[in-house]
């Protein structure tokens, strides 16, 4: 019996990571197109929880786990679409900045690009400049983010920006920064390209910074 | 490797998982209830009512005097003490039970009566009309938080003052189908109201055990009973119909300065009506009651919104579980002539209070203007406000799953829980808002940089375009109307 995408999209909506999981994987063994289990599968069931978390009808633990099963899902369906060469939402390159030891805050923010269909690259916290540099070039993401939740820490940001500028790759990658002291006016000053005000709103704007 | 956790299973413990909140002593309420006693053997209360007098001269436990003041025995109110119900169970016209009248059961609601109500449109005070009680009704009928409804207006509009009490309960049955509390005109009023509502419950005897309402009566403080209360009080206590006598002294005016004397005069006025209702017919189900505040010593309003009405209130509470008494309280109303951060403040405190202190049905949720002016966006107000009182009396459970030892051993140093099953399943334990904001800076601004206020307005407003309750059969609403007409009609000659 063929799967039925749209009970992935359910299963999604409803969080069950092992199902999702499980269902990506005889979807791919079936010989579906990888491009319809994204779209008809995947991404319409995040599509709902997107909108139902902004009507106030889910919340973060939910939505996480959503996030979580399409994160299952893309693991496989990954190498896949890249060989045939569909259109995929892109990676991320995610980190705190050096002297910060916050981590929550950032791993709830790649969870939500993990949820919108992003492959994310974690790289902790506490970072030297260096080891975002090092990772833009490895990783080759269209989006890398940072985090400072101090005051303190904060211009270690521009920092960071700085070194992508003197390594030459500033303009191969969209930089986004947030973090609770963090405002639209230092994303400017810093020269970053997205000011992310919280988890949710963030995916919204980076979308439409990389679609632009 | 994991460690074991050890067993989590106390042995004799007492677990306590709801704050205790008391403002009296056992022994301050043994003080003040012998106080009141002694009030009712020495000082007296005027009863202006032939047949209660009779029934106290006839029980030999009284002392008329000429001037209609009534002294009672100790005996008497004792006797009549053992006898009233620790449980009254209202239900709506809804046909729930959802109103538990017992010990620590709070429920909220509106209070009755107000001459003005804030028009929505104009901005304006203006008298208070039929379709305004419909419209509290239905928004009381909606919000989560409310349990039952008492008029909040009065109805300006009716044809006559003399029933306009039946057409005000009319408009509370159309708006809303939560329990009630009723205010009457008088004793036949109140018979005329209680007829309406057995339609609904089946009759006299099932109304007895599944009452509608709750009839408010208030003496007149200090110590004195006009005919049209005990009226209503003799014959609730006939019928068995649930009734509170609720004294509101104005401290400093109509009852002593200090809130231990103002509880002595208005226990002793509450005791009076316990002692009178158990010569008629013992065991009726009475409940003591008490808007107990200040008179303002600049303006002479009697404050909704002092601290010490709140505090007062809490005693009286206290009072009533110590003498096993069911409690009719006050909370959620304010002096605040708008709804504005004054009224905030003021019903906060209030409701905080009373919930805590364990009172069972809170009433005045929503005056503002010091008990003059009705506001519907006061009511959507504090929905809010009680929904976070309620969370903060739900405590802290302690036991294996909430000490979540489990979890913390799991996730360690440097994890993190949001995406652990246990936040996913007990996250939503938690308060959750409605009005209150906790968005970012940046996210409010683009959603209009709404205030409070804003909200409230919004809410209501949503509140009144959508929510219907359910209709009266019309065969009921057809007998409705003719015992309303029959009382329009003997009032008109």
């Amino acid at each position: 019996m063929a799967v039925d995408l749209g009970q992935m999209a359910e299963l999604l909506i409803a969080g069950k990571v092992d199902e999702v999981e499980k269902m990506t994987g005889q979807a791919i063994e079936e010989g579906m197109d990888p491009s319809d289990i994204l779209q008809k599968g995947l991404i319409a069931g995040m599509d709902v929880v997107g909108q139902r978390f902004k009507a106030c009808d889910m919340f973060i633990p939910e939505v996480l786990r959503s996030a979580k099963a399409m994160g299952a899902g893309m693991k496989q369906l990954r190498p896949m679409l890249v060989a045939s060469g569909a259109k995929m939402a892109g990676t991320m390159v995610i980190g705190t900045v050096k002297g910060d030891l916050h981590d929550i805050g950032k791993n709830l923010v790649g969870m939500m690009f993990e949820g919108a269909g992003f492959q994310v690259v974690n790289l902790g916290i506490d970072l030297e400049s260096q080891v975002f540099v090092d990772a833009v070039k490895e990783h080759k993401p269209e989006l890398l983010g940072m985090s400072a939740l101090l005051t303190t820490t904060m211009p270690k940001m521009g920092e960071v920006i700085n070194a992508l500028k003197e390594a030459g790759i500033r303009d191969q990658v969209k930089v986004m920064v947030g973090g609770a002291p963090v405002t639209e006016e230092f994303a400017k000053e810093i020269g970053a390209d997205i000011y992310g005000a919280n988890a949710a709103s963030s995916v919204d704007k980076a979308k439409a910074v990389l679609n632009a | 490797m994991k460690s074991v956790m050890p067993d989590m299973q106390p042995m004799n413990q007492t677990v306590q998982e709801t704050p205790v909140f008391e403002v009296l002593s056992e022994d301050q309420i043994e003080q003040i209830y012998f106080s009141a006693l002694e009030v009712l053997e020495r000082v007296g209360s005027r009863v202006h009512h032939d047949d209660a007098l009779e029934l106290f001269r006839n029980s030999g436990d009284a002392v008329v005097g000429d001037d209609k003041r009534v002294r009672v025995t100790t005996s008497l109110v004792e006797r009549a003490l053992k006898n009233y119900p620790r449980k009254i169970t209202l239900k709506g016209r809804n046909g729930i039970r959802s109103v538990a009248l017992q010990k620590d059961h709070v429920y909220f609601g509106t209070g009755s009566d107000l001459p003005f109500t804030y028009d929505r449109k104009t901005g304006e005070r203006r008298r208070t009309t039929y379709k305004d009680i419909v419209d509290a009704g239905r928004i009381v009928d909606y919000l989560p938080n409310f349990d039952f409804f008492m008029s909040h207006g009065i109805v300006g509009d009716a044809p006559n003052p003399l029933t306009y009490d039946r057409h005000q309960f009319m408009a509370m049955l159309e708006g809303c189908t939560k329990p009630y509390v009723v205010t009457s005109v008088d004793g036949e009023g109140l018979e005329d109201l209680w007829k309406m509502a057995c339609l609904f419950q089946g009759g006299e005897d099932e109304f007895r055990l599944n009452p509608m309402f709750v009839a408010y009566i208030e003496p007149i403080s200090p110590l004195t009973n006009d005919r049209t209360a005990v009226e209503k009080l003799l014959f609730a206590a006939e019928k068995g119909i649930p009734a509170m006598y609720t004294p509101c002294p104005s401290s400093g005016a109509t009852a002593p300065a200090t809130i231990a004397g103002m509880l002595v005069q208005s226990l002793a006025e509450t005791l009076l009506a316990i002692a009178l209702c158990h010569l008629k017919r013992p065991g009726m189900p009475l409940i003591m009651g008490g808007v107990t505040t200040v008179m303002d010593m600049r303006t002479t309003t009697y404050s909704y919104g002092a601290p010490e009405m709140a505090l007062a209130s809490a005693a009286n509470t206290d009072i009533s579980k110590w003498l096993n008494l069911i409690m009719f309280s006050t909370g959620g109303c304010s002096d605040a002539k708008v709804l504005d951060e004054q009224a905030a403040i003021e019903s906060t405190i209030s409701n905080l209070t009373a919930f805590l202190s364990g009172a069972n049905l809170v009433h005045d949720v929503g005056y503002i203007d010091s008990g003059v002016n009705a506001s519907l966006e006061s009511l959507v107000m504090n929905d809010e406000i009680i929904a976070m009182v309620r969370q903060v009396g739900k405590g802290i459970k302690t036991d294996e799953a909430h000490l979540a030892l489990k979890v913390i051993d799991e996730v360690g140093p440097g994890g993190e829980f949001v995406t652990h099953d246990h936040t996913y399943e007990h996250w939503k334990e938690w308060f959750m808002p409605k009005l209150m904001d906790r968005s970012d800076w940046e996210t409010w601004n683009a959603e209009g940089a709404k205030t409070m206020l804003d909200r409230v307005n919004e809410e209501t407003q949503r509140i009144l375009d959508t929510h219907e309750p359910a209709p009266i059969d019309d065969t009921i609403k057809k007998e409705l109307k003719k015992i309303i007409d029959d009382a329009d009609k003997r009032h008109s000659k």
